[in-house]
């Protein structure tokens, strides 16, 4: 493969990546769904938190991207058809 | 500030601290019409200041609580105020998931250079505070 010239990401950037999957992932209206992007992110930074090869980082990073987009867009859609009935894990007991 | 003071603890008559006070208060507000001079005014008054730190004691247990829980520090190591996130053995991935607890426990949203310069549960403890207080003002 010819040397793209992309260059890794920084520590900020990643972390950025990082708070906004997190982010994303509140949005959820399903609860399901919510849990699992957390528990999905958390794991997956810190399965690539000892990288060091900037290209692994760099595909690593650009896979993360590409995901909080995913995860951005099916918020939205989900969003739209949210059902009526809350998932009996999210109601706080009164 | 002190007149102001010294109204508010004459709208309490009942309390029963207050009416020792309010007379004394009442005399010196009276000599002060004509000066702005605060240093009478504040002397009687400690008992109703608790807030002596930057941030309040419940904000801080709060906080402690929840880095104890993401941090799975043992029962036995004390969580204060002056912890610093790194000496209870987080990374900077743990830092950004604490904040993010803390967000959805205060219902609050920290920006990106606020979150980075969080270093102790102290300064989450105050960022915190003055989240709180900005939205509720």
């Amino acid at each position: 493969m010819a040397a793209s010239g992309v260059s890794a990401p920084t520590r900020t950037e990643v972390l950025h990546l990082y708070r906004s999957l997190l982010r994303v992932a509140r949005q959820f209206c399903d609860y399901n769904i919510r849990e699992y992007t957390k528990r999905r992110t958390v794991d997956a930074i810190r399965d690539n938190k000892n990288l060091t090869d900037p290209s692994q980082l760099a595909a690593a990073f650009f896979d993360g991207k590409a995901q909080l987009e995913v995860a951005k867009r099916q918020a939205l859609v989900y969003s739209l058809y949210a059902p009526k009935v809350k998932s009996i894990m999210d109601i706080i007991p009164s | 500030m002190a007149s102001l003071a010294a109204s508010s603890i004459s709208l309490q008559p009942r309390h029963a601290l207050a009416t020792s006070r309010v007379s004394g208060l009442k005399l010196v507000s009276f000599t002060n019409q004509g000066r702005n001079s605060l240093s009478f005014g504040l002397r009687p008054m400690p008992a109703r200041v608790r807030i002596s730190c930057a941030a309040k004691p419940e904000t801080v247990d709060k906080v402690c609580e929840i880095v104890r829980k993401q941090l799975a520090v043992p029962s036995d190591k004390p969580v204060t105020g002056e912890s610093k996130f790194a000496e209870l053995g987080a990374d900077s991935l743990d830092t950004v998931e604490i904040v993010m607890g803390l967000e959805e426990e205060f219902g609050i949203t920290v920006e990106e250079d606020n979150a980075q310069n969080i270093a102790t549960v102290l300064d989450a403890a105050e960022l915190i505070d003055k989240l709180c207080s900005g939205k509720s003002a």
